[in-house]
């Protein structure tokens, strides 16, 4: 956790939206690192870049400039089938929205990363082992209850903690989630923040979480303030469990 | 893996997706149900028509035709590689006509036909003969003998032809027995040559009266026997009651007609014989069944002074397939004579031709039946792909490839194509066998029959399912379902993930 290199470090990253010939500076040189086991949260105001930055981390956008290391090794320059994998099986996604699948079922929407991630073949060998797995990834998040349900029949809960289930299928390093309590109410936003916590502290799982609602900001380790594209400053918050030294910016 | 999840999810639950599935299976069933009927149209006239013609003709040029058939019989015989190949021959003797009958309102009709010198025997072992007879329906040894029945009609009309003439020969002799007045004329000759006087020379009273005239002997004669063609002898009509189209006959069985045709050699002169109808013909191709008569070879011979002379001979092979290299083994045979030799195709080449091309360009149209569903399926894909923009974006942050994203449309392109293809034969299979309980249906529904048989040759619709059209049709519709998908694809594919979480 205190290694030499983050986990996860993004140097310089700049990206510029084009909408109807207005130039959108969204990010203007972001540098952020991740430690391993960390529990950081990006906070800004909406327009701020926090999403765009996310989705840079998880190499779902490639930067206009700067570079993105995942231990030490580029990966935003990667070609598109290894960028592919990284987003299968080192990064997990959370979202506002959930963005589950409205055509599977839960177990089935938390199996997608691995049905990506296997071919048929190897697929029929571990079906088996694929399927509990998942059953007990839903087990973690309270969910064995809701297997056979469709997303629309969950509640916003349900739904992000089914979310969560499918990000983590894969046993990701790094868990990006964007406001996942944004869309949920308060004991509903508590319960998934509880989560998130507990898998931080129990099984070391580092997450970038980004929001913009502050109250959150006391489950985390660290907070970084995003302000018109750039980091503001490195802002730390006591926290029990507070992890002495970021990695230095 | 999760491709065929989702592709098959997305098939379970998406609507628009049947409509795709419909097009194409409205489509491949039309394709299926009007190639089979254009193939049993063309499969029934084939049989139809080969079933009148014999595998192999040799035939002569002109209406003298050519000497000694049963020689060249004998000649192909001989050669070993023939003989091996043709299974059984027949002379005919084949010229026009014109048969003249007695309608059933006494009226003398009048038309001109094809009369045809037959050994009924040899021609139904040719084939296509004895199994068209209305009466002597699929004997082996069909023949022109006149029915017992018909014999004893015609006896009995004999007795009073007999007893009628008896009577007028009676009447004759009582005029005879009658003392002639003399005639006299008064009047001087003249002009009259010397030597003709007597005959106007005043008769004396007592010579001897003219001898009353000869019984006429009565000579027994039973004509030989004809088989008609049945719309020779029949006409059809529509029964002012029923509205159905029915038969009404003109020549029955036993009638006598007159056929009236041309001797050959230098001078034609024309030639007649009365014969006696006993049997009809009815192969259901009103080519032949208008226009046909059947008569025995030698009488035709000797009425147009032909002795062995006939027009062409029929030939049945073995294995049909070997019709070319017999028509070749013919040519050689018969180099140095003016005959035509041909197969049965070849006569009927481009009629046979005709359908072909038809058969082809409607294929053509209606594989743009097809066409048309992929467009169907483009449009629809395209709305399922902005429908989908989002899932598509999130099975992108999960670590789904461009590739991958593709193959789920290509693959649900692929599904609709072949479930759509599947569907569509079903329907088009049950068509087809059905097609006659479905156009009577239709009949009934819109009160006017959609096939005519009195149009065509045939009383049903014919169809004849062919295998490899059919694999063609589903292969085509499923191809075409996929290429159509691509562009659909594509456009799935390329999206930006990020935008496409943000599609709202």
């Amino acid at each position: 956790m205190h290694g030499t290199t983050p986990l996860l470090s993004a140097l310089n990253l700049r990206k510029t939206y084009v909408k109807f010939a207005n130039k959108i500076e969204v990010l203007r040189g972001v540098d952020i690192d991740v430690a391993e086991g960390e529990f950081l949260s990006v906070i800004g105001n909406s327009g701020s870049g926090k999403s765009t930055m996310l989705h840079l981390l998880g190499t779902l956008d490639k930067p206009d400039d700067g570079c993105i290391h995942l231990e030490g090794r580029r990966i935003d320059n990667l070609p598109a089938a290894d960028r592919d994998q990284l987003r299968n099986r080192t990064f997990g996604f959370i979202f506002q929205f959930y963005h589950l699948l409205p055509e599977l079922t839960t177990l089935e929407n938390v199996m997608t990363p691995a049905m990506i991630t296997h071919s048929m073949w190897s697929w029929w060998l571990k079906r088996g082992a694929i399927r509990k797995a998942a059953l007990e990834m839903l087990d973690r998040v309270g969910l064995s209850h809701r297997l056979k349900h469709r997303p629309q029949e969950l509640s916003g809960g349900e739904m992000q903690r089914a979310a969560i289930a499918r990000a983590l299928i894969n046993r990701p390093r790094v868990l990006l989630a964007d406001e996942p309590t944004g869309n949920l109410d308060a004991a509903n936003g508590q319960h998934v923040m509880r989560l998130l916590r507990d898998l931080n502290q129990q099984e070391g799982l580092t997450i970038v979480m980004v929001t913009h609602n502050l109250e959150l900001v006391h489950h985390t380790d660290r907070v970084v303030r995003l302000v018109d594209g750039r980091v503001e400053s490195p802002e730390k918050i006591a926290m029990p469990t507070f992890a002495a030294a970021g990695a230095g910016t | 893996m999760y491709q065929f999840v989702l592709c098959w999810r997305y098939l379970r639950t998406r609507y628009l997706a049947f409509a795709c599935i419909i097009s194409v299976m409205l489509g491949v069933a039309t394709l299926i149900v009007v190639n089979s009927v254009m193939n049993g149209f063309s499969t029934k006239l084939r049989t139809l028509l080969h079933s009148v013609l014999s595998d192999v003709v040799i035939e002569g040029h002109s209406m003298e035709g050519f000497y000694d058939p049963v020689g060249k019989i004998e000649r192909i015989r001989k050669d070993p590689k023939l003989d091996a190949q043709i299974e059984s021959m027949a002379v005919t003797l084949e010229t026009f006509a014109m048969v003249q009958y007695q309608k059933a309102n006494k009226e003398f009709a009048t038309r001109p036909v094809r009369v045809i010198g037959i050994e009924p025997k040899a021609r139904t072992q040719v084939g296509g003969f004895s199994e068209h007879l209305a009466r002597q329906k699929s004997k082996t040894d069909p023949n022109f003998d006149i029915p017992d029945e018909i014999r004893l009609r015609w006896d009995k009309a004999e007795e009073s032809w007999k007893a009628f003439r008896e009577f007028e020969h009676r009447e004759a002799v009582k005029k005879a027995e009658q003392p002639v007045k003399p005639v006299s004329i008064e009047q001087p000759l003249i002009g009259v040559p010397d030597e003709m006087k007597h005959i106007f020379a005043k008769k004396d009273a007592n010579a001897p009266s003219i001898p009353p005239p000869a019984p006429v002997p009565h000579v027994k004669r039973m004509p030989p026997g004809a088989i008609v063609g049945h719309l020779v002898a029949h006409f059809k009509y529509r029964d002012p009651n029923t509205k159905e189209i029915t038969d009404g006959c003109d020549i029955h069985p036993g009638d006598s007609i007159v056929i009236t045709t041309v001797t050959t050699g230098e001078s034609l002169k024309p030639v007649y014989d009365s014969f006696v109808v006993v049997d009809y013909f009815k192969s259901d191709m009103s080519e032949y069944d208008a226009n046909c008569v059947f008569v025995p070879l030698e009488h035709l011979q000797t009425l147009r002074g032909m002795n062995n002379r006939a027009s062409s001979i029929l030939i049945k092979l073995k294995d049909y397939r070997q019709a070319k290299s017999v028509v070749d083994g013919l040519a050689e045979l018969f180099k140095h004579e003016q005959l035509g030799i041909h197969t049965w195709e070849e006569k009927q080449g481009p009629l046979l031709r005709a359908i072909e091309i038809e058969k082809g360009i409607l294929n053509v149209l209606l594989f743009m039946i097809i066409a048309v569903a992929g467009f169907g399926i483009l449009a629809i894909f395209s709305m399922i792909v902005s429908e989908k923009t989002r899932d598509i974006g999130i099975l992108k942050a999960l670590g789904a490839s461009s590739g991958g994203i593709m193959t789920i449309f290509l693959t649900y392109g692929l599904l609709l194509g072949v479930v759509g293809a599947l569907f569509g034969t079903i329907l088009g299979l049950s068509i087809t066998w059905n097609i006659n309980g479905v156009e009577a249906f239709i009949a009934r529904l819109t009160g006017s029959h959609v096939f005519q048989g009195d149009v065509y040759y045939f009383k049903e619709i014919p169809t004849d399912v062919s295998t490899s059209a059919v694999l063609l049709v589903n292969l085509g519709a499923v191809a075409i379902a996929t290429v159509f998908s691509i562009l659909p694809a594509l456009r799935a594919a390329m999206l930006h993930p990020v935008q496409a979480l943000r599609y709202e």
